[in-house]
C-alpha cells in the first residue's frame, strides 16, 4: 500500500534530511540568540530592552510564512541580490525561532530569586562563577521541557519552507505526488514520519518535566 | 568590628535608610528589630554590598565596603549571611551547597571541602543529611545547611535576616540552639529577629529600627524594661502579644 513511497523512498529520504538541516540550523543560531534576547528582555537598559522587545513582539505577531516570504523575495529586492532558498529559509528561522526561545530563556531567568543569587553572592562566588554554577543550571533544568518542546515546533515549522521551493519532505512528497498521483499514501506517509520524530520528542520532554518535578528544582 | 557611618539609602524618591550611624563590635551579637519595611532587610544586604548605597560609608574589619578598589567578592568571604528562605541551590545536594563555595573561591580540594563540610554539618546536627536534596530536608534542617554552608568560609562575621521566621514553631528552636552556640563560641554576629528568648540570652544589644531609622539601642534589659519611645512601647506590646 506504500508503493510510491517504496519507490521513490530515496529522494523523499534526502528530502528528510533537508528537513532535519534546516530544524539543526534554526536551532543552532535560534537559541544562542535565543539566550541573548532572553537577557535583553530582562535588560534595565533602556536601549537594549525596548529595541528587543519590539522585534520580539513584531515577530512574535506575524506569521511565520510571511517572514519566510519576506525574506525571500523582499531581501533581493532591497540588496539587489537574489538568495538561495536554503541560507534564506535559515536566515527565518532563526529570526522567528530565536524569539520563542528568548522567551523561555527570559522566564528561566526570571524564574531565580533575587536572594538566591545573593547568597551566592554572599558566600564569595563571582558574578560569573554564579552564573555558571547556580543560574545556568537551574534556569536550564526549569526551561528543559519548553526547549524540547519548541525544538519540536520549530522542526514541525521548517515544512513551510516549502513555499520559497525548498526540497525538504513535504516539498518532495508533492513532487512525487505530481507525477505518481497518490497523494494519500504520501501526504500519510509524511504525516506518520513527522508523528514519530515529533511524538518521541514530546515523551523526551514529558520525561524531564516528570523528573525535574520530582527533585522538586520548579 | 562593623561600622556604619551617616549611611542613608533611597529607592527612588522613597528614603529607606536615614542616616545610620551604628558599631558592632568584634565578638558582639547584636539584634536589630523593628516592623516589617522598617529598612532591615535592606541594611543587612548593605553591609556585605548587596545592595549600594548613596551616603554615608560602611567599613568591615577595617575595610570600606563602598569603595570601588575594594574587592567585594574578597570582603564577602569573612561575612556569611543566612536568609529567611533558606536560599540553599535546589540543584545540589546539602553537602554540594556547603563545598561549593570553599571549593571555587578558597580551591580546597574536593576532600578537604567535604570533611570541612561533614565536621559543619554534625555541628549544626544533621550529619545523616550530606546527601539529601534540600527539597527532601524540613525547614529546619534547610536553614541549618544554610548556616553550615556560611560557616564553611570561615567567616569573621555572621548576618542573619530573620532566620526563623519561615519555620513551623516546633522547628525554631534547633535553629536558635546553633545561633546561640555560634553566639556563645564568640562570632561577631548582626542577627535581624523578633525571637526574644534568642535576644534575651545571647544579645549584648537591641537595635530598634523603625522607618529606616534606628530609633533606640540598648541591651535587652533597657529595652524591654524602659522603652523610651512610643513606638519602641508599642512595637514591644505587639511582639509580647
Ligand atoms: N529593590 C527595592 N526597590 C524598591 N523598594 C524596595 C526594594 N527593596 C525594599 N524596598 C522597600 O524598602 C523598605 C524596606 O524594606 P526591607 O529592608 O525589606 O524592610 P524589612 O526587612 O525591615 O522588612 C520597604 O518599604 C520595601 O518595600
Ligand atoms: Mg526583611
Amino acid at each position: 500500500m506504500f508503493d510510491a513511497v517504496f519507490r521513490n523512498f530515496s529522494f523523499l529520504m534526502g528530502g528528510l534530511l533537508i528537513t532535519f538541516k534546516l530544524a539543526a540550523c534554526a536551532l543552532a543560531g535560534g537559541i544562542p540568540l535565543g539566550i541573548l534576547v532572553g537577557l535583553g528582555r530582562i535588560s534595565k537598559n533602556k536601549w537594549i530592552y525596548y529595541p528587543v522587545t519590539y522585534y520580539v513582539n513584531f515577530i512574535r505577531n506575524i506569521p511565520l510564512i510571511l517572514v519566510i516570504f519576506w525574506f525571500y523575495f523582499v531581501m533581493p529586492i532591497i540588496t539587489g541580490s537574489s538568495i538561495d532558498p536554503f541560507p534564506s529559509a535559515v536566515v527565518s528561522f532563526i529570526v522567528f525561532e530565536a524569539t520563542y526561545f528568548g522567551e523561555i530563556f527570559r522566564a528561566g531567568y526570571q524564574s531565580i530569586s533575587k536572594d538566591l543569587v545573593n547568597a551566592a553572592f554572599a558566600t564569595g562566588l563571582t558574578y560569573s562563577q554564579t552564573v555558571r554554577y547556580i543560574t545556568v543550571p537551574i534556569a536550564f533544568r526549569r526551561m528543559m521541557p519548553s526547549l524540547i518542546t519548541q525544538s519540536i515546533v520549530t522542526l514541525q515549522d521548517t515544512s513551510l519552507a516549502f513555499v520559497i521551493g525548498l526540497p525538504e519532505l513535504v516539498r518532495r512528497a508533492s513532487i512525487v505526488d505530481n507525477l505518481e498521483v497518490r497523494s494519500i499514501q504520501l501526504f500519510g506517509f509524511v504525516a506518520i514520519t513527522f508523528f514519530i520524530i515529533c511524538y518521541t520528542g514530546s515523551k523526551i520532554s514529558r520525561y524531564y518535566e516528570e523528573k525535574v518535578r520530582k527533585a522538586n528544582i520548579l | 568590628m562593623i561600622e556604619i557611618k551617616n549611611v542613608s539609602k533611597w529607592f527612588g524618591d522613597f528614603q529607606v535608610l536615614k542616616n545610620i550611624n551604628e558599631v558592632i563590635r568584634q565578638n558582639q551579637t547584636v539584634v536589630v528589630c523593628g516592623p516589617s519595611g522598617s529598612g532591615k532587610s535592606t541594611l543587612l544586604r548593605c553591609i556585605n554590598g548587596l545592595e549600594p548605597f548613596q551616603q554615608g560609608e560602611i567599613i568591615v574589619g577595617g575595610v570600606k565596603v563602598n569603595d570601588p578598589k575594594t574587592n567585594i567578592y574578597k570582603l564577602r568571604q569573612k561575612i556569611g549571611m543566612v536568609f529567611q528562605r533558606f536560599e540553599l541551590y535546589p540543584h545540589m545536594t546539602a553537602l554540594q551547597n556547603i563545598t561549593l563555595a570553599p571549593i571555587k573561591v578558597l580551591k580546597l580540594s574536593k576532600k578537604e571541602a567535604e570533611e570541612r563540610a561533614m565536621k559543619l554539618l554534625e555541628r549544626v546536627g544533621i550529619p545523616e543529611k550530606a546527601n539529601e536534596y534540600p527539597a527532601n530536608l524540613s525547614g529546619g534542617q534547610q536553614q541549618r545547611v544554610a548556616i553550615a554552608r556560611a560557616l564553611a568560609m570561615e567567616p569573621e562575621y555572621m548576618l542573619f535576616d530573620e532566620p526563623t521566621s519561615a519555620l513551623d514553631p516546633e522547628m525554631i528552636k534547633e535553629v536558635l540552639d546553633v545561633m546561640i552556640d555560634l553566639a556563645k563560641e564568640g562570632m561577631t554576629m548582626l542577627c535581624v529577629t523578633h525571637e526574644m528568648g534568642f535576644a534575651r540570652e545571647v544579645a549584648d544589644e537591641i537595635l530598634f529600627m523603625d522607618y529606616g531609622q534606628i530609633v533606640e539601642r540598648g541591651t535587652y534589659e533597657e529595652f524591654f524594661k524602659n522603652p523610651k519611645t512610643e513606638r519602641a512601647k508599642d512595637f514591644i506590646s505587639h511582639i509580647l502579644h
